[in-house]
């Protein structure tokens, strides 16, 4: 038994040290699937989120984010391009939001020259086949 | 398990007045710790995320136009309800399932190597669609395609189809 025991400490030392608690999210969002293989960079972001209802969210990795009103959303990616110029850009979109709201997110991306990013997805265990 | 190996104690003095007590050895019960340690540690397997979010590339043209002769088109439609249908150059407007979106991108491709990809999206169509569209082209090894949204003429058009 305390050969078992031991072991069951070692687990749990293991797992409460690795555990990352995920930040707490201010908009949640149902991430689509997709066969993608790429991952996330943990640092380094600009995440603009699309919720359920259409509205976008800019922000960082922290998962803090700021609401963008529409028409601003332009304005919004320059200044916080400038403000990290080697961040990756990362569309966190809801797999039930519009695709036209998704749509004139990129339609910005496009206007500001950011003419490369990531669609944040969830992984895909089959590849629909 | 757990005894604890007690020592007696030699009686001070050596009067033997009092003959030294026989301890027993000490039972540590240990189920609670052992207990308690395990709920700790299925929580913690629970809570670790072990799976990241993955992220699919996007590089997006300057913004220009490129006139393609539209014979090498093939248009695909994403409608609201998200119903696909498929158009080759001027041809009839054909309806497709997801299933045999691929088969069809390859044959077509084989067909005709200059073959140029248009996916037309109406805004109200789930972003999920989108997603999965570009997930098909991937697999059919499309990487270059053309993703625009459909005109409201086209959307009542392609609602009326059906």
């Amino acid at each position: 038994m305390t050969a078992m025991v031991d072991v069951a400490f070692l687990l749990l030392i293991f797992f409460m040290s690795t555990t990352q608690f995920k930040p707490p999210e201010q908009v949640s969002v149902t991430l689509p699937e997709s066969g993608s293989e790429i991952k996330v960079p943990a640092t380094g972001l600009i995440v603009l989120t699309v919720n359920k209802q259409g509205e976008v969210f800019i922000g960082d990795e922290s998962g803090a984010t700021a609401a963008v009103p529409k028409g601003e959303l332009n304005q919004a990616i320059l200044n916080m391009r400038t403000r990290r110029p080697l961040a990756h850009i990362i569309v966190k979109g809801d797999r039930a939001a519009d695709f036209g709201a998704i749509s004139d997110v990129m339609d910005a991306l496009q206007e500001t020259e950011t003419n490369r990013f990531n669609l944040m997805t969830e992984a895909r265990a089959d590849r629909g086949d | 398990m757990a005894e604890v190996e007690t020592k007696e104690r030699e009686a001070k003095g050596g009067t033997g007045l009092r003959r030294p007590k026989r301890r027993t050895g000490v039972r540590q019960d240990m189920t609670p710790m052992v207990d308690i340690a395990f709920l700790l540690l299925i929580f913690f397997m629970v809570t670790t995320v072990f799976r990241t979010p993955q992220a699919m590339e996007v590089n997006l043209p300057p913004d220009e136009s490129v006139e393609v002769p539209e014979s090498n088109v093939m248009t695909v439609y994403v409608d609201r309800n998200s119903q696909l249908s498929y158009r080759m150059g001027t041809g009839p407007l054909l309806p497709i399932q997801r299933k045999d979106l691929r088969r069809q991108f390859q044959d077509q491709a084989r067909l005709n190597p200059d073959l140029i990809i248009l996916v037309k999206v109406d805004r109200k169509a789930k972003y999920e669609d989108m997603v999965n569209m570009m997930d098909e082209l991937e697999f059919a090894n499309m990487e270059r395609f053309s993703l625009v949204e459909l005109t409201p003429q086209e959307a009542e058009e392609l609602m009326g189809m059906q």
